[in-house]
């Protein structure tokens, strides 16, 4: 390895100095000489691993070549994917008395984007990490969290009231800002009087698309975004990105740019020049939510991110969970659906053949498994990387105290979520676990998806690890271990003009009548809310076909 | 006239004046440190130096006995009074927080050394005897001593406290009296028998006593005693806070991360009116819970009621607790409370411990260090409240230690507020403690304070049932205002602490 040759190198010259510092007697100097060396490799103590999706495994359904299955196992439905569509769908089944169904899953645990890990220290998030309070309309999401006991009731005017525990506590958002944390995401220290202007003009305009609704009487934009109003007034957002708009609402402020470039790397993967308009407002414009003991702002969270809405949606389908198969092929015949799929474990394929199916995969999984299926390009997905640290004290740095979410200002990545802010204990951890996001949008998507797999885990180390001593020098003696989670296809990114292209309506038809797809790809949004929609949706579709 | 002095001779005689300087700073450590531990400077200091002077007569009339190889005794003394004047402060700092009889050690150990020093001049003027003129020698011998003396006495207190602190003096001193004890072994060599073992265990000594004046910042920091008052006496470091201790003439503080908890001088009056207002109103007091409160004063309060059956203590820090168990001085202001057999002191985080308690309390005191941070912040929290609630019957009667009303009217009444969303009956009232200033507390209860079940024992200095409507009485300057509750979503509480606090500091 890599890291071992860097570690060898000087160890050997190092023992030499030393010996030569005996040899002279300096016995002073020898310090000196230790943290000279031990600096030129200050980050090899740093422990961890690189790990992700199975891409190797997922990658043999381009090469296909799999043989004939031998074994066939018939049920009423089977879902491809246990990702929140794919549990989303099966609860939805289990809850409709349809327990004769099977979910296939290419990894070794469900949750996808919403999976989560668990150190000595603490649990923590492989990617989404919480969830907005819900819109009251959006009642199917509110039932969801009452019944997993994260809404606990409804105050006399109709206001949900939500487990305390469950609200991200305070302190919750900081940005290193010229120097200093200061509380809050949205920049403020040392900042110009024109830019709060601007800042404080755009959330009144956000404030104000937030209630506005179009001709057909629906609000511009909604959670599920099948909701939104299909007025070709708000609709044409979609056609410009979001840093266009920007300039033509005749913002200038560079820090506005920065916090809503921020936000946009934060939901979709990428930035301002390239996310649409509409995709753009839809983060400000389309929560709604309110409760009677959290202001409008408020997100539920937990130290396992969305795990925990993973761990309730996977008890209903628990025995029905195939891991570690990968589905290759699915054929429609008549009534019937087939789906053949590679057990990873044995390295034997089986058969399936379900009355209906629900294919929860990303398009570009999708179409690779139905006959004659074309995978269009305008489906772009954001390459991320997610890395847990585990760190004995965080160096701090002046200003507001550790958050939930801390973000620098002008930092490629979007900064860490504090795995532990959901602790009521005094004492400190033994051990801090931070979670580190980085977007991977420097590049193409293709091209950071092959820079990203490129790297060795010594690299990454040297990147997060660099980046963190800027706002905390110093971290790079406290850190343990990095483990690093590279998601090639992270989420869909709603580019310009995708959300309302004809790629996505196509996407959305299925050709057969008993396969029904479910994905937040098919919002063009991927947030836990869609997921949810679709699996939903997929699901009662699937069930009306079936007693049909 | 006097003599030309010889190198050799010379030398003894410097030895007179470094052990005269040693034996006089010992003493002063002793009686420094026993005031500063133990209070009441005059006593102190007078048995301290009577005790060591008494020693030092024991020790002149063991001279007697030393006949031969005088030398080498000599040498043999000047190492163990090197070592046990050396470790002496620090083993007292040590045995403070464990020993039940601090006395013991510190006489004994005064005596130890007073008696070392006292063999010294006597042995030394028998070695000399034979080299001066009996006359030459007793005026010699004498003035360097007394020079020594003087010397010690002007730069104890004007340099080796302030700068050098206690532990840090004696070891130098006592480093001071091993070398001595290794030039003279060097330079009379021929005279001297079992040198090399002598070198070799004066060697060990000055290992040992660098050693600890080396590590004197862990046993304990001087450097702190400039940020308080009074004299720091103990200061120790826990996984979760650092527990201070200071001392002055009439008044013992303790401080937890640089906030007074409690002086001894007043403390009555924070304790008396955190615990007898609940006592009276609560209509059952059986069993009774404390969380904080590790320096069992409110457990001393509440023992005073013969009809409480179980205590049960929840201190976060074991070391707290420990420290008001085991120091005599200590259990001596909670009136070894914590060794009640009615009392359970469990070391655990108070939330966490909550949540698995299945035991009712009819009492139940709140007693946590201010919110002035988000950890401790969480504490005062509707979710912490609320949780408490699983643990109180529907008459329980809780008091929560809400900082100061005049202070912090805001932070205050943000406690009042947050108990009554979680639906508790509240009363919140005030005290004066003069080394806190105007101090607020708020009584709670799930079903309504009403009327007094209870007689309130004998012997309390400050509060009476007559005293309390007048503590329930707020001026305009602390009278309730409008706040929000404070939950773990917003944790206002914090903010209204730091916002009034740091305005009042500033």
């Amino acid at each position: 390895m890599n890291g071992e040759n860097t570690r060898n190198k000087p160890l050997t010259r190092k023992d030499f100095l030393r010996y030569m510092a005996l040899i002279a007697g300096a016995g002073v100097t020898l310090p000196q000489f230790v943290a000279c060396e031990a600096k030129k490799d200050q980050y090899g103590h740093i422990q961890g691993r690189i790990y992700g999706a199975s891409a190797a495994v997922g990658h043999k359904i381009r090469e296909g070549g799999f043989a004939a299955p031998m074994h066939t196992e018939t049920v009423d439905a089977v879902i491809i994917g246990s990702g929140v569509a794919g549990l989303s769908a099966a609860r939805m089944l289990h809850h409709n008395g349809c327990h004769n169904y099977k979910i296939l899953e290419l990894e070794q645990h469900a949750g996808g984007n919403a999976g989560f890990g668990r150190n000595a220290f603490s649990a923590y998030p492989l990617g989404a990490h919480y969830l907005p309070l819900p819109n009251l309309e959006n009642q199917p999401l509110l039932d969801l969290l009452q019944e997993a006991g994260i809404l606990t009731g409804y105050t006399a005017d109709c206001l949900p009231m939500y487990n305390e525990t469950d609200l991200c506590y305070d302190p919750q958002e900081r940005l290193f800002i010229h120097n200093r944390w200061q509380e809050g995401l949205v920049p403020q220290f040392g900042v110009g009087e024109a830019a709060l202007a601007e800042f404080k003009r755009f959330f009144a305009d956000m404030e104000k698309l937030r209630w506005q609704r179009g001709s057909d009487g629906l609000y511009a934009f909604d959670i599920p975004m099948a909701r939104s109003s299909r007025d070709a007034a708000y609709l044409q957002l979609d056609n410009l990105c979001m840093k266009d708009y920007l300039q033509q609402q005749g913002y200038r402020s560079e820090e506005l740019y920065w916090y809503l470039d921020y936000c946009c790397r934060d939901d979709f993967g990428a930035g301002i020049p390239v996310v649409s308009a509409w995709a753009g407002l839809h983060y400000f414009a389309s929560r709604k939510g309110k409760s009677a003991n959290a202001d409008s702002a408020a997100v539920l969270t937990w130290p396992q991110g969305n795990g925990r809405l993973v761990q309730h949606l996977q008890q209903f389908s628990n025995n029905n969970l195939q891991t570690n198969g990968l589905a290759y092929k699915v054929t429609p015949q008549g009534r019937e659906v087939q789906v053949d799929y590679f057990e990873v474990a044995t390295g034997t394929t089986k058969r399936i053949v379900a009355k209906a199916c629900i294919m929860a995969t990303p398009q570009f999984v999708t179409q690779r498994l139905l006959p004659a299926g074309q995978y269009d390009h305008q489906f772009v997905y954001s390459p991320w990387l997610v890395a847990n640290l585990t760190l004995d004290k965080l160096p701090e740095s002046r200003g507001y105290p550790l958050c939930w979410d801390n973000v620098m200002y002008n930092s490629r990545s979007l900064g860490y979520v504090n795995a532990q802010q959901q602790s009521i204990t005094q004492e400190a951890p033994e051990k801090q676990v931070l979670t580190y996001y980085l977007p991977l949008d420097h590049l193409s998507p293709a091209d950071s998806r092959r820079y990203a797999l490129g790297l060795s885990h010594a690299h990454w180390v040297k990147l997060i690890t660099d980046d963190l001593e800027t706002v905390h020098p110093g971290i790079h003696a406290q850190l343990r271990t990095i483990d690093v989670w590279v998601w090639g296809h992270g989420m869909i990114r709603p580019h310009t003009g995708f959300i309302t292209s004809d790629a996505i309506a196509a996407a959305r038809r299925s050709g057969y009548p008993n396969v029904f797809f479910a994905h937040s790809d098919l919002s063009g949004i991927s947030i836990f809310e869609e997921a949810f929609y679709q699996g939903n949706n997929a699901a009662l579709a699937l069930l009306d076909y079936i007693r049909t | 006239m006097i003599k030309m002095v010889r190198p050799l001779e010379f030398l003894l005689l410097l030895s007179v004046f470094i052990i005269a300087t040693c034996g006089l700073i010992y003493e002063l450590v002793a009686g420094t440190l026993a005031s500063y531990l133990l209070g009441d400077s005059i006593t102190q200091f007078s048995t301290i130096i009577g005790a060591y002077l008494f020693s030092m007569g024991i020790g002149a009339y063991l001279s007697r006995f030393f006949r031969r190889e005088l030398l080498s005794w000599f040498i043999q003394l000047e190492i163990l009074v090197g070592l046990i004047g050396g470790i002496s402060s620090a083993v007292l700092f040590l045995v403070f927080e464990h020993a039940a009889s601090f006395r013991l050690v510190l006489y004994l150990l005064v005596g130890l050394t007073g008696i070392l020093v006292g063999l010294e001049l006597p042995l030394l003027m028998n070695i000399l005897k034979n080299r001066y003129a009996f006359r030459d020698l007793v005026s010699r011998v004498f003035t360097f001593d007394y020079i020594g003396a003087l010397l010690a006495s002007i730069v104890f207190p004007l340099l080796l406290v302030p700068y050098f602190g206690l532990i840090r003096t004696s070891c130098f001193f006592g480093i001071l009296n091993v070398v001595v004890a290794i030039v003279v072994c060097v330079k009379f060599r021929e005279e001297v028998k079992w040198a090399r073992y002598l070198q070799f265990k004066a060697v060990g000594v000055i290992v040992l006593l660098t050693g600890i004046f080396w590590w004197a910042d862990k046993i304990m920091t001087f450097s702190e005693s400039e940020a308080f008052r009074d004299p720091v006496i103990f200061s120790h470091s826990s996984p979760y806070q650092r527990i201070v201790i200071t001392r002055s003439k009439l008044d013992l503080r303790l401080y937890l991360n640089g906030n007074l908890q409690f002086s001894s001088v007043d403390e009555y009056r924070y304790h008396e009116a955190l615990v007898h207002p609940a006592m009276m109103y609560s209509p059952e007091h059986t069993r009774v819970l404390i969380l904080g409160g590790g320096d069992g004063m409110a457990a001393r309060e509440i023992l005073k009621y013969p009809d409480v059956e179980i205590i049960t203590l929840v201190d976060l820090d074991p070391s707290m607790t420990r420290l008001f168990r085991q120091s005599s001085m200590l259990a001596e202001l909670n009136h070894h409370s914590l060794q009640s057999p009615k009392l359970q002191v469990i070391n655990a985080d108070a939330f966490q411990w909550l949540k698995t308690n299945k035991t009712l309390y009819d009492v139940a005191f709140v007693d946590f260090p201010d919110p002035g941070n988000y950890a401790v912040g969480k504490l005062y929290t509707t979710a912490f409240y609320r949780q408490l609630r699983h643990s109180l019957t529907d008459s329980s009667v809780i008091v929560v230690q809400s900082t100061s009303p005049f202070v912090a009217p805001k932070a205050f009444w943000c406690v009042d507020a947050t108990l009554h969303d979680c639906g508790y009956h509240t009363q919140a009232y005030h005290t004066y403690v003069p080394s806190f200033g105007e101090w607020g507390y708020v009584m709670a209860s799930p079903t309504g304070l009403v009327g007094h079940h209870h007689s309130l024992p004998a012997g309390l200095r400050y509060f009476a049932a007559d005293v309390f409507p007048q503590m329930c009485q707020f001026t305009a300057d602390m009278a309730k205002r409008p706040v929000l509750a404070n939950h773990l979503n917003n944790q206002v509480l914090v903010q209204y602490f730091e916002d009034e606090w740091g305005k009042y500091q500033e």
